[in-house]
């Protein structure tokens, strides 16, 4: 996958964030490097307090890194831009909208007219199977349709990157696993960079082309994992086959040791 | 057994029950009243405690009569005016505070002590500054409704929920625009709540300012009524302007709801 050479190519050097309260200072990130090809759908892992999140919100331009580089496609970035777009962990989507002008916001601000902006929305809103609920309020839906709408509102505007934050962290197995079967679909089709940050290792190496385990505490990249799997297969398949389970196992132990910092030599 | 008495209350209709509730609530209004019908004449003279039935005499006379509707707009008047301009300046003064550190950093200090001023306690002073009469009544109204307004509108803007100002600026939205498309539907519910607190204040400060110096309004006719011992006229105008807050607000209530369908 990663030979095609898409937009959406992720560079990030030196990467280094400090929190500073005035009182004290944390450094939530050091010394990160890491690249990742346009349309790569990739992965960061880590322990909880690690700075995974961080990481991705220094990608999204809402905060400031302290010292480094993170350039999109060449450019440094500089704050918030529609080339890339955040899917949130607790979904923030704007209760005082409804599904259906929640998916047309982002258009509304790249000034499509409104028979456009409906059009196009109501593609995002059918390919979450949201379709009946345009008219629903946030609050009238379930996570896991909060979730296809915070989805559906990010995919609208298109972005090249798509950040996502733990997204189905809140939601149960069955329903995570059918959200993830259609990130994948949509993922093949759209040719989208995904950075996706989880702490579930069974998550990250059946969605990824590649892993990337952070260390504990300050953050920084520990490995990446490439991942090889045959898209065409179920995801029954894939989940029993030997390199899902070795790349699995790999993943696993790696992160293990950074949880239990306690029995490293 | 016990499943049978279970069984038995669901069965009862839901029209009967909203009934049965509406009568509940309303209880000890009728018990006060009852008690106060009998207590007048036997445990106090009916001179000093008009029983309820002169009272509601007189309310009927009051309003066949007309005398008391010039004198309840001009109230009213004044309550719309206060408690407009309140919530203009408040929801301004409270979002300004919550965005903007300067904006915080002057009005602080200066909320903060007049908070516990009680208000009605400005009405001789506002009397020197701007005669008897709207102008008192109206910057009182709206110096009492002001703080729960600034409050309110100050805590929403800020707890905005930070990803919804993200969410926002990743789609583009930066500025003035942010104001407009998230702070401030974000903070709605809240500025309405602290309108719904001001409501009642706001006829406590006018119909105490119209107490103290009025020569028109409801807080007006009370006064004289009670100066000259004419107390069932008194207690009719009581019980009207309760009437009058008490329907605004549950009007109001009914208004709020609409506006947040979303909520």
């Amino acid at each position: 996958m990663t030979e095609r050479t898409l937009d959406g190519h992720v560079s990030i050097s030196d990467l280094e964030k400090v929190y500073d309260d005035g009182a004290e200072r944390t450094t939530a990130i050091k010394d990160l490097s890491f690249d990742i090809e346009g349309g790569e759908f990739a992965t960061i892992v880590g322990p909880s307090g690690c700075g995974k999140s961080t990481l991705l919100y220094l990608v999204a331009g809402f905060l400031d890194e302290t010292s480094g580089s993170i350039e999109v496609d060449g450019d440094p970035i500089d704050g918030p831009g529609t080339d890339r777009g955040v899917v949130f962990q607790d979904y923030a989507l704007f209760p005082w909208r409804t599904v259906m002008e929640n998916v047309t916001y982002g258009l509304e601000e790249q000034g499509y007219n409104k028979e456009e902006r409906r059009s196009r929305a109501q593609k995002y809103i059918d390919m979450m199977d949201l379709s009946g609920f345009e008219n629903n309020y946030p609050k009238e839906l379930s996570g896991g349709m909060k979730q296809r709408v915070g989805l559906a509102r990010t995919l609208a505007y298109d972005p090249k990157i798509l950040l996502m934050d733990e997204p189905f962290g809140a939601l149960d197995q069955p329903l995570r696993e059918s959200l993830q079967d259609q990130l994948i679909d949509i993922w093949g089709d759209l040719d989208k960079t995904v950075v996706f940050v989880t702490h579930d290792v069974e998550e990250a190496v059946y969605l990824s082309d590649s892993v990337m385990v952070m260390t504990r505490h300050p953050g920084t990249k520990k490995n990446v994992t490439k991942v090889d799997l045959d898209r065409s297969q179920t995801r029954e398949e894939i989940i029993t086959s030997n390199e899902f389970t070795e790349t699995k196992n790999d993943v696993w132990k790696s992160l293990r040791e950074e949880t239990q910092p306690e029995v490293q030599p | 057994m016990s499943n049978v008495s279970v069984r038995s209350v669901d069965a009862v209709p839901a029209p009967l029950l909203r009934a049965g509730k509406f009568l509940f609530d309303w209880i000890p209004l009728v018990i006060l009243t009852v008690l106060w019908e009998y207590a007048s004449g036997t445990a106090v003279p009916a001179e000093i405690l008009p029983p309820p039935t002169r009272v509601v005499g007189e309310i009927q006379e009051l309003i066949v009569s007309g005398e008391v509707y010039s004198h309840l707009f001009t109230s009213l008047f004044r309550i719309g005016v206060g408690l407009g301009l309140s919530i203009a300046v408040g929801v301004l003064l409270g979002i300004g505070m919550a965005r903007l550190d300067p904006v915080e950093d002057f009005f602080e200090v200066l909320l903060a002590l007049t908070y516990p001023i009680p208000k009605t306690a400005l009405v001789p002073l506002a009397i020197l500054w701007l005669g008897v009469g709207t102008e008192t009544a109206v910057l009182i109204v709206f110096l009492a409704c002001l703080l729960p307004i600034v409050l309110n509108a100050y805590n929403a803007a800020e707890n905005v929920d930070k990803n919804l100002v993200w969410a926002a600026k990743m789609m583009g939205t930066d500025g003035r625009q942010l104001f407009r498309k998230v702070v401030i539907p974000a903070t709605i519910p809240e500025i309405l709540t602290g309108v719904r607190q001001a409501i009642p204040i706001a006829f406590i400060a006018l119909v105490s300012a119209e107490l103290i110096a009025s020569d028109e309004g409801i807080g007006y006719l009370i006064l004289t009524a009670g100066q000259v011992g004419n107390y069932p006229t008194m207690f009719a105008n009581i019980v009207i302007i309760s009437a009058v807050a008490f329907f605004a607000v549950r009007g109001y209530e009914l208004l709020r709801e609409r506006v947040l369908v979303w909520t």
